[in-house]
């Protein structure tokens, strides 16, 4: 399976994928619309990546059995069944599942790798994780 | 007992019918109620106006503007003019907030003669206002068993006929779900209000609503309770209610400010998620998580209210509930419920009755039904409770009424009162559970001696009283009602203002008023009858405001978020309230405070008191108690906890050396029902009412409920 | 003796907040406790000495089902 691998070390905090992402999916440039969210804290290496690490746990609290797994792996939100309770927001354990006032549905991230393919110090990569 | 889907599908034939297009919801409101009366098989829209809207605000207000309009102070449950009323209020239908899809339901009670409300979760409520109404209100009686389809996807309803020859709720519910989904997928577009063959043959009848788990891929079923709403609704010959609606997104309620509802949603989501765990374990074993706790503290009831713990307690502790629930599954009774407490027990076996060798899901039990059909008759037995939890529900009788009037019969029977002779054969003493069950048995089918237990506890008193010569004195000790309404599963005995919270509540002795025992018994926050008012005031306000918004009680409380602790009020968990008030204002678009939550509360809870009043009961005289929820009514309760009673009567200052038991009794009594009517003087003048219970005109004016024919009733009580 | 939520309980030396929990069989698991005003947190409880005389609130956070 594929996920965003990260490496926290090397970000910069440009935004790029934050843009890359929420420009595709939600055709604005607005880092709360990204499925992958960068900020600084105050911590070591001072950089968080928070991007969904597709651990699944979310599908088992989703009433409307719209959140699966792909053949793929990634877990995916079927937008059609979704009823925008949002309780896979509150269920996930690294916060990566997200949500917006302006979007009826939360958005996650789904491997697509555009992100990453425009991050110009590969701080975010594709990686493969067993399932 | 078994119905076919086909058998359905072909025999329906429709009776009246209505096309409409459903209006579109404005801020929480569809602005149109459903009117049906079943004696003229006419089906009319109603509009709802803004009166409606500005003074009751939805959910149980709505309920009770349309019953007040419907009876007069001469109607009795049975006549064709009693209505049941459902809807769910403004806020019903989110998805986003924990505990949002309630129903309330609103009629005449057979065991009470005055209005009972009921909360219940399943999914008609949201469904029915989706498909365009706020409210439904049945009226009228149908000479044969008929079944009301709405259908929010096309914009029809349709009263019909159909052949549904069985008397268990929960084969109605299923049939009905299959036999008008489209698809596997359109199951959970369907919820199914019914109730069975014990609502025909009891007084305590109830109804059941239903929605679809597509997990367990199995109809399942919440219960509105109390009062014998089912036994109006078989009454009327309703079969059931069904509608269909397909098009939920999270948005139906149209809300004013959607972002406003979504953040306090996901706070909350994610607070259960981290601390239910640790907190009340609602998401492993739902309420129940109380079965411990009250053998704990000597409030679980056990032989008829006698004690509040036993030994064999353990058994049916909140360990073996969790170990008897299925874990790890998404358990909402309405979308997004992230408290998640509607547990099941799956696959089970039923021992008895007319589905015996069947396999089944059974929901629950709850903490009322296993303190009511367990350690209050005496019994501790987990898969006994999980049976007698079954046939209560497919029968469609209420547990709580069950469970305490079932327990009042087995002390009458163990004090001689009834014996074998009477009870056809039934040996009922405490703990003997074959013969409970085949009580419930009884109840369920009509049959023997549950014809007579079926009547509930004030109308048993006054068979046995007259009938069987017992003492009705005692009866009147040891029977635990109030108002004509069975009590739920406390024991109130050490706390007063729990006492009053039971005593006063509005529709009779039921636990969603108040429920103070901790907060006045075990903290000791509220000692004077000023606290204990002023608790008596506040709590069953704000509680009576998830009546009227369609709301949960439970996520208010039974999660307490980070912080909560080092707060004054913590008991009111400040942070919660505020998320009341962000969704009601999310919704509406309006911009209320947590003061004028409490007073769309008042206005309801007072237009009740009056309601009451106006068909003969809602004074001082009907709020009084039985002896047993005040204290021993027994040598054996006292000696039970002697170092207890004995130490109260010397703190008072009496010299008990040398006192007999039944001295000490006598004297304890005098004392605490001093107490309960200094409580009751405290409350009534909290409440802006007269030393008799009844609204004072200020009151009513104060609130903006003094409609001429509110205050008719009143003045003639002044 | 102590006060705990203004009733009197016999002290025991060296008394914990855990051992008089136990003791009043006070099992609820969402209990706010203060000692003499100053709130003693659940990590604290198998070590935090309560003092002769002290006056505790074990308040229990339940509203009821």
């Amino acid at each position: 399976m594929k996920i965003v691998g990260k490496n926290e070390e090397e970000c910069i905090l440009c935004g790029t994928c934050e843009a890359v992402c929420s420009e595709y999916y939600f055709k604005e440039d607005n880092r709360e619309k990204s499925a992958i969210q960068v900020s600084e804290i105050d911590e070591d290496p001072g950089v968080d990546i928070n991007v969904c690490n597709q651990c699944g746990e979310c599908i088992r609290f989703c009433p409307v059995l719209a959140l699966s797994r792909a053949k793929s792996g990634t877990v995916i939100l079927n937008k059609k069944k979704c009823i925008a309770c949002f309780n896979c927001v509150g269920a996930c354990p690294t916060e990566s599942m997200f949500y917006h006032e302006d979007a009826v549905n939360p958005f996650k991230c789904i491997a697509c790798a555009r992100c990453t393919k425009e991050c110009p110090t590969e701080a975010i990569f594709m990686e493969e994780v067993e399932l | 007992m078994t119905i076919s889907v086909e058998d359905v599908r072909t025999s329906r034939k429709v009776l009246a019918e209505m096309d409409y297009t459903p209006a579109k919801i404005d801020k929480g409101y569809a602005g149109q109620s459903l009117y049906v009366n079943l004696s003229e098989a006419r089906i009319e829209p109603k509009t709802v106006t803004q009166e409606m809207k500005d003074i009751f605000t939805g959910g149980k207000g709505f309920g009770l503007r349309y019953l007040w309009q419907a009876v007069t102070p001469d109607t009795k449950w049975n006549d064709p003019e009693n209505e049941i009323v459902i809807s769910a209020g403004p806020i019903g239908g989110i998805t986003q907030y924990p505990g949002s899809g309630k129903s309330l339901v609103v009629t005449l009670s057979p065991t009470t003669g005055s209005v009972i409300d009921s909360n219940v979760g399943g999914y008609f409520g949201p469904y029915l206002k989706f498909s365009g109404w706020d409210a439904l209100e049945l009226q009228g009686k149908s000479d044969k068993d008929v079944v009301l389809y709405i259908d929010g996807d096309k914009g029809k309803v349709t009263l019909e006929e159909i052949e549904l020859e069985t008397g268990a709720s929960h084969l109605i519910s299923e049939v009905l779900t299959e036999a008008f989904a489209e698809s596997e997928e359109d199951k959970q577009h369907i919820s199914v209000v019914s109730t069975g063959s014990g609502a025909d043959n009891t007084l305590i009848g109830m109804l059941n609503f239903s929605w679809y788990d597509p997990r367990r891929q199995v109809v399942r079923m919440k219960q509105a309770g109390r009062g014998g709403i089912g036994t109006v609704f078989r009454d009327k010959k309703l079969k059931a209610l069904v509608v269909r609606f397909s098009g939920l997104t999270g948005k139906n309620n149209n809300p004013a400010d959607f972002g406003k509802i979504q953040r306090a949603g996901v706070k909350i989501h994610r607070e259960i998620n981290k601390f239910d765990d640790v907190q009340c374990r609602m998401r492993q074993v739902g309420t129940a998580n109380l079965m411990t706790v009250m053998n704990d503290y000597d409030l679980l009831p056990v032989m008829n209210f006698k004690y509040g713990s036993h030994p064999e307690g353990k058994k049916i502790s909140t360990e073996v509930f969790i170990s008897k629930f299925t874990q790890n599954v998404y358990d909402g009774c309405w979308y997004g419920c992230s408290m998640s407490c509607c547990k099941a027990v799956d696959g089970f076996e039923l021992k008895t009755g007319p589905f015996k060798g069947e396999k089944v899901v059974v929901d629950g039990p709850e903490y009322e039904n296993a303190a009511a059909l367990g350690s209050n008759w005496g019994i501790f037995d987990p898969d006994f409770i999980i049976e007698a939890n079954f046939y209560c529900d497919t029968y469609g009788i209420d547990t709580i009424s069950t469970g305490t009037m079932v327990a009042f019969i087995m002390e009458c029977y163990e004090k001689g009162i009834l014996n074998k002779e009477i009870t056809g054969g039934l040996e009922l003493n405490f703990g003997n559970k074959e013969a409970a069950m085949e009580l419930l048995h009884q109840l369920g089918q009509g049959k023997g001696f549950g014809k007579i237990a079926g009547l509930a506890i004030r109308r048993m008193k006054k068979v046995f009283a007259e009938e069987y010569g017992a003492d009705s004195n005692f009866l009147q000790d040891i029977g635990m009602e109030a108002k004509g309404l069975e009590y739920s599963e406390y024991l109130s005995k050490e706390s007063l203002a729990q006492q009053g919270g039971f005593g006063l509540a509005n529709k009779g002795p039921q636990h969603d008023e108040a429920w103070l025992i901790f907060m006045d018994m075990v903290n000791n926050q509220i000692p004077t009858f000023e606290d204990k008012a002023e608790a008596l005031h506040y709590f069953p306000m704000f509680r009576t405001w998830f009546g009227l918004q369609g709301l949960c009680k439970l996520p208010w409380n039974d999660i307490e978020p980070e912080g909560n602790k080092q707060l004054e009020e913590a008991n009111k968990v400040p942070e919660h309230v505020q998320n009341y008030v962000d969704i009601y204002n999310g919704v509406t678009g309006k911009n209320i405070d947590k003061e004028e939550l409490i007073r769309q509360s008042e206005r309801v809870y007072n237009f009740q008191r009056v309601f009451n009043l106006r068909l003969g009961f809602g004074r001082r005289e009907h709020d009084r108690v039985p002896y047993r929820s005040q204290g021993p009514v027994t040598a054996e309760e006292y000696e039970s906890r002697q170092e207890r009673y004995d130490g109260q009567l010397k703190e008072l200052g009496f010299d008990i050396e040398g006192m007999s038991t039944e001295d000490k009794m006598k004297v304890m009594r005098k004392h605490r029902e001093d107490m309960y009517e200094k409580l009751i003087d405290a409350v009534y003048l909290r409440r802006g009412w007269t030393n008799d219970g009844v609204p004072k005109l200020e009151t009513l004016k104060a609130l903006g409920i003094d409609f001429p024919e509110v205050v008719d009733v009143v003045k003639k009580h002044l | 003796m102590i006060l705990v939520n203004g009733k009197e309980v016999g002290y025991e030396d060296g008394m914990t907040v855990k051992r008089l929990l136990e003791k009043l069989n006070y099992t609820f698991p969402m209990i706010i406790v203060r000692v003499n005003g100053k709130l003693v947190s659940k990590e604290e409880w198998e070590t935090f000495v309560i003092p002769p005389d002290a006056k505790v609130q074990a308040l229990h956070q339940i509203a009821g089902g």
